[in-house]
């Protein structure tokens, strides 16, 4: 038996194939235009990268993009003040800082200082809260890609055994908390877990996200289970080259599972494409207009 | 009322109330001008008034005040989020206690939003809901802060040790699980959905139930030697007609097969009033920490 490939990239295509015909729609009927802020403090090549990216995806399903970028020497007060600004600013649905930021910035006090409605992140202490107790958020992008994914794949998850390895507060925690709502048994599952390899053989849905290359192994999939493989790592590929793999071992982890995702062009390009989601949705509920299901 | 008798395997509240109270009760005598409890209650029933005086007298018992609101029946919403916010604004208010259940047409979790951060002892806002997702558990919903500090009592290893909550709840079974994730647990949250509860809860270390269903756990379903935490309240029918309070658990027969039971009444119920108190001895703390309220 080989697995069915969860195609991330064909599918976050059509995640951004509904948030543009939404865009059009709030165009259209209510003259309302999306609107992405993203902040970069420093100049991380990586950071510079992803923002650049993400600037690019948002014009193209035709929302607005604004682009904040200081020096690394920004002070903790200017950028307060620019996410102020950002709050007030009723063009601006969405406000992203990119993280990490220098060290001489409280990432927490950053974070905490965006208005919950526009924390497309979802990193804000009241949304984690809202989240964690089954109600309305803005859920973190990374983990929502994975439940758009696992939903696709399944229709309805509720009942099934899921695992999740990896209890970090960006996919994790929020992971656990999305499968709960949709009624699944959820297991967190970490480096402290006794029999790892036990915990993960009883899981109709495992994700992945530790950090850790090709940890999980195929002899720990139950047979036809879905895995979604939230980890990338850049390793070693002999003659001085390196390849990206995820957190588990693709080929004998996808001869045991049902379904499983790549690493590249898995997980990965439903992050941006989530981002981009949560943006037409904060947009909706600040402006009070419906519709903000159009993903389903 | 009368004593049950002691099974040598019933792990009982009070000596862990009592220990915390002391705490407490230092706290407080070395403390001016604490501030009061206030306690808000709409449309008192009997079980409420029950709740309400021992929380009063839990608090007399420590020093610290404790003020008793009972609001109209026909109270709107907003006239009750106008009083909460004066309350937030009055130096001499250090926590407020919303008392459930409430009518039908006032929503307890905007209530509840609505209470300052550093106000509230009860846990129930979404940003402390927040802190303990992020893994700071200090200040908790007083239950489920209860029922962890059972466990803790038995000076358990809790780091690694195999954990399975059944409900998930947003005032109980879901902030345990988070509780026990950030010490280090491996948690698996089963609930109405979960196909075989008895799968998951045999192979755990410690099951804790909150799901409100008179015995549903029996000692075919506890792995022996494990600890069995009972955060149900059941009313239940005696032949005689007389009501009698139960739990979740079958405390008897599974205390044949446990290490460890919590009894019902006698079990988490005592330590959750304490572990109100201790909340409102952080809040205080937190209030000096953030400069709202001068060392006295």
């Amino acid at each position: 038996m080989s697995a069915n490939i969860i195609d991330g990239k064909a599918f976050a295509a059509t995640v951004r194939q509904k948030v543009a015909s939404k865009v059009a729609d709030l165009k259209e009927t209510h003259s309302i235009i999306p609107g992405l802020a993203v902040v970069l403090v420093g100049e991380d090549p990586a950071s510079q990268v992803y923002v650049r990216s993400k600037g690019k995806q948002t014009i193209e399903v035709g929302m607005n993009s604004f682009e904040h970028k200081l020096g690394v020497d920004t002070s903790e007060e200017v950028l307060l003040a620019l996410i102020d600004e950002l709050n007030a600013d009723p063009s601006v649905h969405g406000i992203l800082v990119q993280l990490p930021l220098p060290s001489h910035v409280d990432e927490s006090l950053v974070t905490n200082h965006i208005a919950p409605e526009k924390d497309v992140d979802g990193f804000h202490i009241a949304n984690v809260g809202l989240l964690g107790t089954g109600q309305q958020s803005m859920v973190p992008c990374t983990p929502l890609g994975c439940l758009l994914m696992l939903r696709d794949y399944h229709g309805s998850l509720s009942g099934k055994n899921a695992v999740v390895i990896g209890r970090s507060n960006i996919v994790g925690k929020p992971m656990a908390q999305l499968l709960l709502n949709e009624s699944c048994t959820v297991t967190i599952a970490h480096s402290r877990t006794k029999d790892l390899a036990d915990v993960v053989r009883r899981a109709d849905i495992v994700v992945a996200a530790v950090g850790r290359p090709e940890m999980v192994p195929g002899d720990w999939i139950k047979p036809g289970a879905t895995v979604i493989d939230v980890g990338i790592n850049r390793v070693d590929a002999g003659d001085s080259k390196t390849k990206l793999v995820g957190d588990v071992d693709y080929a004998s982890c996808a001869a045991a599972a049902g379904a499983i995702t790549p690493v590249p062009g898995g997980v990965g390009p439903m992050t941006i494409a989530c981002l981009l989601a949560n943006t037409v949705t904060a947009c909706c509920r600040i402006n009070n207009v419906s519709g903000e299901d159009f993903l389903l | 009322m009368t004593i049950k008798p002691l099974h040598p395997r019933h792990l009982l509240g009070e000596p862990i109330k009592q220990r915390i109270l002391a705490d407490v009760r230092d706290y407080v005598k070395n403390t001016s001008r604490m501030g009061k409890l206030v306690s808000i209650a709409i449309d008192g029933t009997a079980e409420v008034g029950v709740y309400i005086r021992n929380q009063a007298k839990v608090a007399a018992n420590v020093g610290i005040e404790f003020e008793q609101q009972f609001w109209d029946r026909n109270i709107t919403q907003g006239a009750c989020k106008a009083i909460i916010k004066k309350l937030n604004d009055d130096p001499s208010v250090l926590g407020i206690i919303i008392q459930r259940p409430l009518p039908p047409h006032i929503n307890v979790r905007l209530l509840q939003t609505t209470i300052h951060p550093l106000k509230d002892v009860e846990g129930m806002n979404p940003e402390s809901i927040g802190n303990i997702v992020y893994s700071d558990i200090a200040l908790a919903p007083c239950t489920a802060a209860a029922a962890i500090e059972m466990i803790k009592f038995l000076e358990l290893e809790i780091k690694g040790l195999e954990v399975v909550m059944i409900g998930h709840s947003e005032i109980v079974g879901r902030p345990v699980a988070m509780m026990l994730i950030a010490e280090g647990a491996t948690v698996t949250v089963c609930h109405n959905m979960t196909r075989s509860v008895a799968m998951h809860s045999r192979r755990a270390d410690v099951v804790l139930v909150a799901v409100g269903s008179a015995h549903l756990v029996g000692p075919d379903m506890i792995k022996p030697g494990a600890v069995v935490i009972d955060i149900g309240i059941n009313q239940q029918e005696n032949s005689d007609g007389k009501i009698k309070i139960v739990g979740d658990v079958d405390t008897e027969a599974v205390a044949e097969v446990a290490d460890w039971v919590t009894p019902v009444p006698g079990g988490v119920g005592p330590v959750t009033v304490a572990i109100l108190m201790r909340n409102t001895v952080l809040a205080h703390q937190r209030q000096l920490q953030s400069i709202w309220r001068e060392v006295g």
